[in-house]
């Protein structure tokens, strides 16, 4: 019993992270329509351009964490230029094809400047354990969980307080009145793109420092989980995305610690197939969203 | 020149993984399960040869059947959702095929030694070609006879009432089923041969290569399955075809000379063709090439032209 409620609290710290991975990915979604393949990958260079200032000038956390932030946000912007900004629209599979094609090219060119298989990268040290009664919390755990709550609480000022926000919400329900109203789609979903960037850079920054450790598969890591913990938490709602997340998070947890490793996985996948079949409205459930009726069209 | 006979097999096993997704797509469903059927017909006629010493004909036949079967299984939870779930979905079960070839161990003895599935080392030892004496041209010339039928078999399926059946559900799904067509059977039913497709070129996969392993059925097998299609649009079969001769033949090979940039520009050249034909290169309505061999436009043409204005 005691390993079971301990696993879920690591769970939900993982889960918060994977929770803002599925936000990134509910943004662009929620604007674009599209599905941004190269939004883990984008994530990777930041993390790289981190792992290379803490290794080159032993740079301190903050500064690394400005890094990674300024990294995923610039791969970002050429994955929107590439892949979105200059498609069509409607051509949802070409964004699809070209954003992957973006992917194996970040990953490459991170490969190359980083031949090596893993690199270190710095990690919060000197906090000390926490200690709940039986109970043990890693600290950075704490951190994670505290700042991906910060996030969420800082995007929804953004998204319910600002005119950029408006613009955001307006251009998710309905693009063409959108358009109609006067909001600057282009500069709004590229603002958007960038927003998700960032919020997917602080999620793999924390998983990073939690780690110690990163290597080039974290690209690939980071779109599906964030892929996953949004389609289970329901497409389109932000709500979603967190509870998906959170959802994901100690599922894994708790098949980590049955099952091992490699039934961590198949459960995963296994979830996800189940929850789209039974739920494929997601965990939050809810009105029909736009981006949801979306999701169901004709690719 | 056996480089020359190994790309050539590279690209008729490929090709007949983006067929097996072309069927799936004509009905506008985009499946990432199709890494998972090749890696089931991988597996199985594998260990048809490799454990039980079948001869490669009914392996390969078995195999596609093998994955026919699951496609058709999976394709009715899976087909209720559309879209962009469906692609999550497909890529989920996907997954779970690789984990389970990846956890799976189940060897026995031939010939004073193991062989069969050993987990994550893979499945080694598919020696069918050689120990029978098959050259590598005999391989190549093989795979392209497969490749052959099953091209002239869409072909001849796309201009019969079928291909008009799935082209139709790929247009508008209210329309299709407002003339009395079952969308579930359409859909099942081009996900079931899209499966056995896919089985069929696992199933060669496996001898040309001998040496299985789940990491080669991932996602990057998946999207490049569903790449080849879209990238050589749904015009005809012969898109796929070309899709994989630029991306196997050229991108990947034509450019090996660039050594490790070769990726990036890979990456550079998709990008360029997607912006440049978004459906395809050979897209739907590609009147051009008709017009260059004489041939007239499908009954269906006046319809799709009428869309694409």
């Amino acid at each position: 019993m005691i390993d079971f409620v301990q696993n879920t609290l690591d769970g939900l710290a993982i889960g918060s992270a994977y929770g803002l991975l599925a936000l990134g990915f509910t943004l662009i979604f929620g604007v674009m329509r599209r599905l941004n393949m190269a939004f883990g990958p984008s994530i990777l260079v930041g993390i790289f351009a981190g792992a290379w200032l803490h290794s080159h000038w032993s740079a301190g956390m903050i500064p690394v964490f400005l890094a990674t932030l300024a990294g995923a946000v610039i791969a970002s912007a050429y994955v929107e230029r590439l892949s979105f900004a200059a498609i069509r629209g409607d051509a949802a599979l070409a964004s699809m094809a070209s954003s992957f094609a973006l992917w194996m090219q970040l990953e490459e060119a991170v490969a190359r400047v980083f031949p090596q298989r893993t690199y270190a990268f710095p990690t919060f040290e000197g906090l000390p354990m926490l200690e709940l009664g039986p109970l043990f919390l890693r600290p950075e755990y704490l951190v994670m969980f505290l700042t991906a709550a910060a996030l969420v609480a800082g995007l929804q000022v953004i998204l319910t307080r600002t005119l950029f926000g408006l613009h955001l919400r307006t251009l998710s329900d309905n693009r063409e009145a959108a358009r109609v109203s006067g909001v600057n789609v282009a500069q709004v979903a590229l603002l958007t793109f960038l927003l998700a960037a960032a919020i997917g850079g602080v999620a793999g920054f924390l998983i990073a420092a939690t780690d110690g450790q990163i290597s080039t598969k974290l690209g690939m890591w980071a779109t599906m989980k964030g892929l996953i913990a949004m389609v289970i938490g329901g497409l389109g709602s932000m709500r979603g995305a967190l509870i998906g997340g959170l959802a994901l998070g100690v599922v894994e947890a708790q098949a980590q610690w049955y099952l091992g490793a490699s039934g961590r996985e198949i459960t995963t996948f296994a979830l996800l197939f189940v929850a789209l079949i039974l739920l494929p409205v997601g965990l939050a459930g809810g009105a029909e969203t736009g981006a949801r009726a979306e999701a169901g069209r004709r690719l | 020149m056996d480089f020359y006979f190994g790309l050539a097999q590279i690209i008729g096993v490929h090709t007949l993984l983006g067929l097996s997704a072309y069927v799936v797509l004509l009905t506008g469903q985009v499946s990432m399960a199709q890494a998972g059927f090749y890696a089931i017909g991988a597996y199985t006629p594998g260990a048809m040869t490799a454990m039980f010493g079948l001869h490669i004909l009914p392996a390969i036949v078995i195999a596609g059947l093998v994955s026919a079967g699951i496609a058709c299984i999976v394709g009715f939870p899976a087909l209720r959702v559309k879209g962009l779930m469906l692609v999550v979905a497909t890529l989920a079960f996907g997954e779970m095929v690789r984990l389970f070839f990846f956890n799976l161990t189940w060897q026995v003895e031939r010939n004073g030694e193991l062989v069969g599935p050993n987990g994550a080392e893979g499945f080694r030892a598919i020696r069918y070609f050689p120990q029978n004496g098959w050259e590598v041209w005999h391989v190549t010339v093989f795979i392209w006879i497969v490749v052959a039928v099953v091209m002239a078999a869409l072909w001849w399926m796309d201009r019969s009432r079928a291909g008009a059946v799935l082209r139709a559900v790929g247009h508008d799904e209210i329309a299709a089923q407002s003339i009395g067509l079952n969308l579930t059977a359409v859909k099942v039913g081009a996900m079931t041969a899209g499966g056995f497709i896919a089985g069929l070129g696992g199933g060669i996969y496996a001898h040309t290569v001998t040496h299985i392993e789940h990491g080669v059925f991932g996602v990057l097998l998946a999207t490049f399955a569903i790449a080849y299609p879209i990238l050589g649009g749904l015009g005809t079969v012969f898109g796929t075809l070309i899709a994989v001769l630029f991306i196997q033949g050229f991108l990947i090979e034509g450019l090996r000379f660039m050594g490790d940039w070769r990726s990036l520009l890979f990456g550079a050249l998709i990008v360029l063709a997607m912006n440049l034909r978004p459906t395809g290169l050979l897209g739907e309505h590609a009147p051009r090439m008709k017009h260059l061999l004489g041939l007239r436009g499908r009954k269906t043409e006046t319809l799709e032209s009428k869309e694409a204005n």
